[in-house]
C-alpha cells in the first residue's frame, strides 16, 4: 500500500504548471518523431537531451518532457506504417503487415483507431506494470555488493544486442570499444589522465550525450543519404479521424491484453526492446488466432497485438532501467544518459533518494497515456498531414537542432567537432553491421562498471576470487553464458543456406 | 559472396587499438592505499577488445556496399557541411551559418535551389528565435570578422 503513497506524490510532482506543460509538448513532438520515417524514438530522444539538458529544467521535468517523448513515438510509429507502409520507426515495423491493407481495403481510420486504443492498452498496463515491480526489482537489488554490479554490467553488455539479427561477436566488440572509450580522460579515483594524449578538452572524457547525438542523429543523416529516402513525397490518404465501432474494437481487445502481456515481458528482459515485443506479440497472435488466414490481409487483431506489444515493451524497458540502471534498449540507454549528466545516480538508491523523480516520472507516464490517446484519436489527420513533410526539410531541421542543442550546453566548437566524429564513427560501424547501443552503453556506464570493479577488489585486496563468490553474482554470470550460447546458436542457424528450415521471419 | 575485406581492416584497426590501449594502460602507476590502480579496467577491456577484432579478421562477414551512387556525393557534401559548421558558427554568426548549412543540406536531400534558400532562412532565423529569444540560450548574432 505505500506504493499508493508513493503514487499520490508522484501525481503531486506531475501536476505542477510547467510539468503539465512539458508532458504535453513531450506528446506532441513524440507522435511526430514517431511518425515521421527516418526519426525514430533514439533519435528523437537523443537530439531533445541537450536541449532539455541546457534549459537547466529540475531533474523531473527534464526525465518527464524526453519520456512523454519516447511514449508519444511509439504512439506515432504506427501512423506512417498503416498510411504509407513505411514503419515510422523500428517497433511499428510489425504493423505494418495488417495496417496497411486494412488502409488499402479503405479502412484507414478504423486501423488508426483500433492501433491508438492498443497503444493506450499496452502502454497503460506497462505503467502499472512498473509500478508493481520495479519496487520489488529494487528490493532484491539493494542487496547488491559491487561484485554483483560488475557481474550485472557484464550481463547488461552480453545482452544488449539480443538475440536476434546482429552478429553477437560484433556486439561485443562493440561494448568493449565503448568501454575502452569510456576510460579516456581523468581517472576519478586516481587522478591520472588515461588516453588524453595531452589534448586538454578530453581531460573529462567523452561526453557521453555528445558521443548519444552524433552516433545516432548524425550517422541517420548520412546512412539516409545513401538509401535515397531524399525524395519521399508521400501521397498518404486524406484521413480526417480516426474512428471505429466499438464491435470490431471488442472483437480486437484479447488480441491487445495478450499483446500488452508478451510486450511487457519482451520489455523487462534484458537485450530486447519494442522491436522485439511487437515481433513476438504478433507471431504468437497470429499463432493463436489467424483460424481464417486473414493475417496480413488487413485483419485488426493484427494491428492490435504489435501495438500493445510495442508499447508494453517500451514500458517494460523502464523498469530495468530505473530500478537497476541498466537499460535493456536503445532508448533508455539515451533517457540514462540524460539521468546520469543530470547528476542522478540511477539504480536501486534511485527510489529512496530521488523519489520526487521516479514517482513524478510515473505518474506524468499515467498522465501522457491519457493525453496521447486524445491526441490520437481526433487530431490524426494532422499527425497525417505531416507525413508529407519532405526529407529535405527534415533532415536539415534534425542535423541544426543537434548541433544547437550541443552547442548550448558547453558553447565549444570542440564538442561540435566531437559530435561530427562520432557520427562519422556511427556510419562506419552501422556499415559494418556492428550495433551502435553497446558503444553508448559502454560510455555510459563504464566509470561505474569500473568503480564497482575496483571498489570490489579493494575489499579482497586485490584478490580477484571475490567477483566469483557470491551465489548472485554467479548466478548473473551463469545467465549471461547461458544468453551468449542462445544468442551464438540463434546466429548459427540464421546463418544456414536458406531453404534448409523456414524463416519464422518472414511468414 | 565478397570476401570480407571490410571487416577485416576494421578488425585490424580495432587489434591495434586494443594493443596500444594494454601498452599505455601499463604505464599508468598504482597509487597508494588502491589494490588495483587506474590500469587494471583498461587492460581488462583490451582483452576482449583484442579477441573479438582477431575474430572479425579471422571470421567476417561479407563486405556492404560502401559507395552507392549517386549517395556519395551527397555525403561528401554533407560532411563538409558538418566540418565546415563548427568553424564557421562563431565567425558567422547563428542566424548566417545556420541558414547556409541547412540551404546546403536542402539541397543535397533534393529541393530546388529555391526551396533549399527559404528553408535556410526559415531554420536559421527559427532556431535563433527559438534558443536564443524565447528559451534563452545565448548563441552568437551578427557575423564578427575578428579572427
Amino acid at each position: 500500500m505505500e506504493t499508493l503513497g508513493f503514487l499520490a506524490h508522484g501525481f503531486a510532482v506531475a501536476f505542477t504548471p510547467l510539468n503539465i506543460v512539458l508532458a504535453l509538448i513531450g506528446c506532441f513532438l513524440g507522435t511526430i518523431i514517431g511518425a515521421l520515417p527516418g526519426l525514430g524514438p533514439v533519435n528523437g530522444v537523443a537530439i531533445l537531451i541537450p536541449v532539455a539538458f541546457s534549459l537547466q529544467l529540475a531533474p523531473a521535468s527534464a526525465l518527464i518532457l524526453l519520456s512523454c517523448v519516447y511514449y508519444g513515438c511509439m504512439y506515432g510509429g504506427r501512423i506512417s506504417s498503416i498510411m504509407l507502409n513505411i514503419p515510422g520507426d523500428e517497433p511499428a515495423m510489425m504493423t505494418c503487415l495488417d495496417g496497411y491493407p486494412m488502409a488499402q481495403k479503405g479502412k484507414a481510420p478504423e486501423a488508426l483507431a483500433i492501433s491508438a486504443i492498443a497503444s493506450f492498452v499496452g502502454a497503460i498496463l506497462a505503467t502499472i506494470g512498473l509500478v508493481l515491480f520495479a519496487p520489488l526489482l529494487v528490493r532484491f537489488a539493494i542487496h547488491f555488493g559491487p561484485a554483483e554490479y560488475f557481474a550485472l554490467y557484464v550481463l547488461a553488455f552480453a545482452t544488449i544486442g539480443g538475440i536476434t539479427g546482429t552478429n553477437p561477436a560484433k556486439t561485443l566488440l562493440a561494448a568493449a570499444l565503448g568501454l575502452a572509450l569510456g576510460t579516456v580522460g581523468i581517472d576519478p579515483q586516481s587522478g591520472v589522465p588515461r588516453f588524453t594524449f595531452g589534448v586538454f578538452e578530453l581531460f573529462d572524457g567523452f561526453d557521453a550525450i555528445v558521443a548519444i547525438v552524433g552516433l545516432f542523429a548524425i550517422s541517420e543523416v548520412l546512412v539516409l543519404l545513401e538509401e535515397g529516402h531524399g525524395g519521399i513525397s508521400a501521397r498518404a490518404v486524406r484521413v480526417s479521424r480516426a474512428f471505429a465501432q466499438g464491435r470490431e474494437i471488442a472483437a480486437s481487445a484479447g488480441a491487445m491484453l495478450r499483446g500488452s502481456v508478451i510486450g511487457f515481458v519482451a520489455g523487462v528482459l534484458p537485450g530486447a526492446g519494442a522491436s522485439l515485443g511487437s515481433f513476438l506479440a504478433y507471431t504468437m497472435e497470429k499463432r493463436y488466432s489467424d483460424r481464417r488466414g486473414t493475417f496480413g490481409k488487413g485483419d485488426p487483431r493484427g494491428v492490435a497485438a504489435p501495438e500493445a506489444g510495442n508499447n508494453a515493451a517500451a514500458g517494460g524497458a523502464l523498469v530495468p532501467m530505473l530500478s537497476l540502471g541498466v537499460p535493456g534498449s536503445g532508448t533508455t540507454a539515451v533517457l540514462l544518459a540524460l539521468l546520469i549528466s543530470l547528476n542522478i545516480t540511477p539504480g536501486p538508491l534511485l527510489f529512496q533518494k530521488e523519489p520526487d523523480v521516479v514517482w513524478g516520472l510515473i505518474a506524468s507516464l499515467f498522465f501522457a497515456n491519457f493525453v496521447l490517446i486524445a491526441m490520437n484519436l481526433p487530431l490524426v489527420g494532422l499527425f497525417t498531414r505531416m507525413l508529407a513533410i519532405p526529407m529535405w526539410a527534415l533532415m536539415p531541421f534534425v542535423v541544426m537542432v543537434s548541433f544547437v542543442g550541443i552547442y548550448s550546453i558547453s558553447h565549444s566548437p570542440f564538442d561540435l567537432f566531437m559530435m561530427v566524429l562520432f557520427g562519422v564513427l556511427g556510419y562506419v560501424l552501422r556499415k559494418l553491421a556492428i550495433p551502435v547501443v553497446p558503444v553508448v552503453l559502454g560510455l555510459l556506464l563504464g566509470a561505474d562498471m569500473e568503480s564497482n570493479f575496483r571498489r570490489a577488489l579493494s575489499i579482497s585486496g586485490g584478490d580477484y576470487a571475490i567477483l566469483f563468490q557470491s551465489g548472485i553474482a554467479i548466478g548473473l554470470y551463469v545467465l549471461t553464458l547461458l544468453f551468449l550460447a542462445l544468442a551464438v546458436f540463434l546466429g548459427m542457424r540464421e546463418r544456414r543456406p536458406p531453404g534448409a528450415e523456414p524463416e519464422p521471419a518472414h511468414d | 559472396m565478397t570476401n570480407g575485406l571490410s571487416d577485416r581492416v576494421a578488425g585490424a584497426v580495432l587489434l591495434a587499438l586494443a594493443v596500444a590501449f594494454w601498452v599505455a594502460a601499463g604505464q599508468y602507476a598504482v597509487t597508494f592505499g588502491d589494490p588495483v590502480g587506474p590500469a587494471a579496467f583498461p587492460k581488462l577491456v583490451a582483452v576482449p577488445l583484442g579477441l573479438f577484432s582477431l575474430y572479425l579478421i579471422f571470421r567476417p562477414d561479407p563486405d556492404p556496399r560502401w559507395f552507392v551512387w549517386p549517395g556519395v556525393v551527397g555525403q561528401a557534401a554533407t560532411l563538409a557541411v558538418l566540418v565546415l559548421y563548427p568553424l564557421l558558427l562563431e565567425p558567422l554568426g547563428f542566424p548566417l551559418a545556420t541558414a547556409l548549412a541547412s540551404a546546403v543540406l536542402a539541397r543535397v536531400l533534393g529541393a530546388a535551389w529555391l526551396a533549399a534558400l527559404v528553408l535556410g532562412v526559415a531554420v536559421g532565423g527559427g532556431l535563433f528565435l527559438v534558443f536564443d529569444s524565447v528559451l534563452g540560450l545565448p548563441l552568437p548574432l551578427a557575423p564578427s570578422f575578428s579572427f
